[in-house]
């Protein structure tokens, strides 16, 4: 069994010739609950499509169960293993739940009744109501329904609380978290809730134009990042940037912020050399990462 | 499970074609001797030629081609992803979502040729009437067809336009072109061009076998190729 449910090497991908994608590499682990961040137009859609082999790489590669997914047979074969919870959460209006429920049980043996029953007594959705009768909220919750039901062994997830309220948006992130502790599921799922993120996800991958900016365990992240924030009395010194194990600078007025990784402790020291009025070294939040990598400086 | 989605997505389209044939039916009753009974069936026979093609054009919409995510309005389109994202090939989409759309349209073409031979005047065998329909539904194909492929590129709007134009074409072109003329499936389907007493049409059967297959094929290439 291999560990990593989704690899992607070098992963590329141009519209007309304008690059959506530049080498992208991704290494999800099993069980894990990725959290894949990035600004609009970042990337995040485009990967989600490649993955599930609706728009084709112009270079690179992808493996998903550790298999090499190059064709449409590997491409179906790895989608009978996964599912995929779309951003705009449409489904057939031509159905109603009960049968849009028993169409996907149809392509998938492993389907959990006990999932599907549990699901619709906690979402409280009528079998026998049409799908465009639906609010989004309800939409969205038939859709993952169909997404946790059929005991995929990965969620692919794009923008999964969309429409919901804050409490069911709460039982949705439990419901994924027990998901991926209980049976093992690995989730994927892009997202512009920080505080989701934040709360269910234990991996981050952050891409921005195209290209992994961080990608890793959320907990090491949060620990190896430090801000230090400078005062001085004038301008903050232009040297800052150059740094080593500096990511980002920022200078507002007389403040300097600095996001390191590497060797903070050594960072600090060379900051106290250009003759700061204070520094302060404090955690980063996710947020703050995320800001921090996709504005620069 | 396909074929039930493909039913689903298309039984009122279906209900909508077998009640405009009603309505073509009908209207022979609403006129009692408005027209002479000769010029009246000659009108009707024009009129079915019509409907077929309205038929195998309307039938082929729908499917994972026109679910675009452009096109999404609330509770409407828009399931294309879904569709998609499901262990199954594009070609066996396509080939069940056709499958089931042209066996609507062969029903209702089929239904169309029985009923045009009872409701013409002079006798007709059943023999003569087996065979009129069968030419119907083989030369109805390619119209089919053709719309599959222009709904695999077009949305539905488009593709209605797409496929009037291309057989208005047709239409024109085989009253000045004697190669049209001899392969078209339009005069194959119509008993103007060929009357029930008349030898099969074997040119414009062999073309419409030809032209579907190649407009099928052409659709899967089409759809395979295509990126969502």
């Amino acid at each position: 069994m291999n560990d990593i449910v989704i690899a992607t090497h070098g992963l590329s991908k141009s519209y007309s010739g304008k690059p959506a994608l530049r080498s992208l590499d991704l290494a999800t682990p099993r069980g894990s609950i990725c959290g894949f961040l990035g600004r609009n137009g970042a990337g995040k859609t485009t990967t989600l499509k490649l993955l599930l082999g609706m728009l084709r790489p112009s270079a690179g590669e992808i493996r998903l169960f550790g298999e090499r997914v190059n064709s449409e047979a590997s491409s179906v074969a790895a989608r009978s293993r996964l599912a995929f919870v779309s951003e705009d959460k449409e489904l057939y209006p031509f159905m109603t739940v009960g049968q849009t429920i028993r169409f996907t049980r149809a392509f998938f043996p492993t389907w959990r009744r006990d999932l599907e029953e549990k699901y619709l007594d906690l979402f409280r959705l009528p079998r026998e109501k049409a799908v465009p009768k639906l609010s989004k909220g309800m939409r969205t919750q038939l859709m993952l329904l169909l997404a946790m039901a059929r005991g995929a062994e990965l969620l692919l997830m794009d923008e999964p609380t969309s429409g919901l309220d804050p409490a069911m948006t709460e039982e949705i992130l439990q419901a994924l978290a027990d998901l991926a502790v209980s049976d093992g599921t690995t989730v994927f799922f892009a997202s512009h809730q920080l505080a989701e993120v934040e709360q269910i996800c234990d991996r981050v991958c952050l891409i921005d134009e195209g290209q992994t900016v961080i990608d890793g365990v959320l907990d090491d992240l949060k620990s190896q990042y430090r801000r230090i924030l400078l005062v001085f009395d004038g301008e903050p010194p232009r040297e800052l940037a150059g740094f080593p194990g500096i990511d980002h600078v920022r200078r507002r007025g007389r403040t300097a912020s600095l996001l390191a990784h590497v060797d903070v402790d050594a960072v600090v020291d060379r900051a106290r050399g250009l003759g700061p009025r204070s520094v302060e070294v404090l955690p980063v939040t996710l947020r703050e990462l995320f800001l921090d990598h996709v504005r620069g400086e | 499970m396909l074929w039930y989605k493909a039913w689903l997505e298309t039984r009122w389209r279906f209900v909508f074609v077998i009640g405009s044939m009603m309505l073509v039916w009908l209207t022979p009753l609403w006129l009692p001797g408005a027209a002479p009974p000769e010029r009246l069936w000659l009108g009707l026979q024009l009129g079915w030629v019509l409907l077929y093609i309205f038929a195998a054009v309307f039938l082929a919409g729908a499917g994972i081609n026109t679910q675009t995510m452009y096109a999404a309005t609330p509770g409407f389109h828009g399931s294309m992803l879904f569709t998609l994202s499901l262990p199954v090939s594009r070609r066996r989409l396509l080939f069940v979502r056709a499958g089931l759309g042209a066996i609507e349209t062969c029903v209702f073409v089929a239904i169309m040729a029985g009923f045009a031979l009872f409701q013409g005047p002079g006798a007709t065998s059943a023999l003569q009437a087996l065979l009129y329909g069968t030419r119907a539904i083989v030369c109805t194909l390619p119209v089919y067809a053709l719309s599959v492929l222009l709904a695999c590129v077009l949305d539905e709007m488009w593709q209605f336009m797409g496929a009037g134009l291309c057989w208005s074409a047709v239409f024109l072109l085989q009253s000045r072109s004697v190669v049209v003329s001899r392969i078209s499936p339009l005069r194959g389907m119509s008993l103007v061009s060929y009357p029930v007493t008349a030898p099969m049409p074997w040119a414009p059967i062999v073309a419409s076998v030809v032209f579907a297959g190649v407009f099928l094929y052409a659709s899967v290439l089409v759809l395979q190729r295509r990126e969502y």
